[in-house]
């Protein structure tokens, strides 16, 4: 093998120059099949039909990101307990007695129909059931369950402070 | 080649790349024959020229951001594509070699001369089938600047840009290049040196 090249003399520059034309001729008379350029143009207009589709890559994960973010929700959120100020049941189950400011009897006509209520008077009130009242004090407000009928009327009643 | 005022390529490119079809092929119809005979020099074969040319043009169409202006002229990048994909449709026999490998007249390629290739039912010029077998003689890394810069009339800067080798080392390539691609053809009864003339 040699490294030693001998680079052509002028003349047969031009002597190649002469051969390299008639090859850059013939190459002259060569093109692509026409049918080319209708399927790369079908080609671009599919590739960018395909572009300016919505991408919905993100739907998954945000929907996975949002059902999570409502289920730690629905489990943070504090449980709150029927509140049953009207309700019979709650009266039961309180430990505190009921003073009865109506005859037993007529307490007992009413069963499965009364209602315990929340409520706020003056405590004078309380000498008009029979209840007694510290004259101090009588002008005080006291807060008090009250049994009643249906119709509102008190039947016994349990202070609350 | 002359160099061109860019502008007017880089508006169909940038029009091209918001989805304008008639740019695209606007482009491809400048480009689509220097891309074909480029390939058809590297392939030999038409059908083979004809599949890199469509996978080139396939390529701009699908990576048309690859395309770098600051790096070189549209062509010399298509250029480089069409040569890498005809030189691994001509079943990569042209991968590139170590050029400090071979002397300039040795000849390991000289099997591929009598290499029967389609393209020799191509050339009707009985002198441009003898070029052409002639260049298929020389060694690679000269064919490249000799296909590049004296068949497809690349800049010696874009030919640079395709072979990723800087532009003194084109020149210097193409000059050998140029004298091995004679003493081929005198090799093969074509001759070009001034004794074969003489005589």
């Amino acid at each position: 093998m040699t490294h030693d090249i001998r680079l052509l003399e002028p003349g047969e520059d031009t002597l190649l120059d002469l051969k390299l034309d008639e090859l850059r001729r013939d190459l002259a008379a060569h093109e692509p099949p026409g049918a080319m350029e209708a399927i790369l143009a079908r080609r671009f207009r599919d590739s960018r039909n395909g572009a300016s589709r919505p991408r919905l890559w993100w739907m998954p994960p945000l929907a996975l990101a949002a059902t999570i973010a409502v289920v730690s929700w629905i489990a943070r959120m504090p449980v709150h307990a029927p509140v049953a100020a009207e309700s019979p049941a709650a009266a039961e189950a309180d430990a505190g007695p009921f003073l009865a400011i109506k005859p037993l009897e007529r307490i007992a006509l009413e069963p499965g129909r009364t209602i315990v209520r929340t409520t706020e008077f003056p405590r004078a009130l309380l000498a008009d059931w029979g209840l007694p009242v510290p004259p101090e004090r009588a002008a005080e407000p006291v807060r008090a369950e009250l049994l009643t009928t249906v119709d509102g009327e008190p039947l016994a009643v349990r202070l609350l402070n | 080649m002359p160099p061109q005022d860019p502008q007017p390529e880089l508006a169909l490119l940038a029009r091209m790349k918001q989805g304008d079809e008639p740019a695209f092929v606007a482009l491809y119809r400048r480009h689509k024959d220097a891309v074909y005979r480029l390939a058809l020099l590297y392939c030999g074969s038409q059908q083979q020229a004809a599949d890199v040319t469509q996978d080139t043009f396939i390529h701009f169409i699908g990576k048309p951001g690859q395309y770098d202006p600051a790096r070189g002229s549209l062509a010399s990048w298509l250029g480089g594509i069409a040569r890498n994909l005809a030189r691994k449709a001509a079943g990569e026999r042209e991968i590139a070699t170590d050029p400090e490998r071979f002397g300039d007249d040795a000849a390991p390629f000289e099997e591929h001369i009598e290499r029967d290739t389609p393209l020799e039912h191509l050339m009707r010029s009985e002198t441009a089938e003898l070029v052409r077998r002639a260049l298929t003689g020389v060694a690679p890394h000269y064919r490249d600047v000799l296909i590049l810069c004296e068949l497809s009339e690349l800049s010696y800067a874009d030919a640079a840009q395709v072979c990723g080798i800087d532009i003194g080392t084109v020149r210097s390539r193409l000059s050998r290049a140029r004298a091995q691609l004679a003493r081929r053809l005198a090799a093969l009864g074509a001759g070009t040196t001034a004794a074969q003339e003489a005589s």
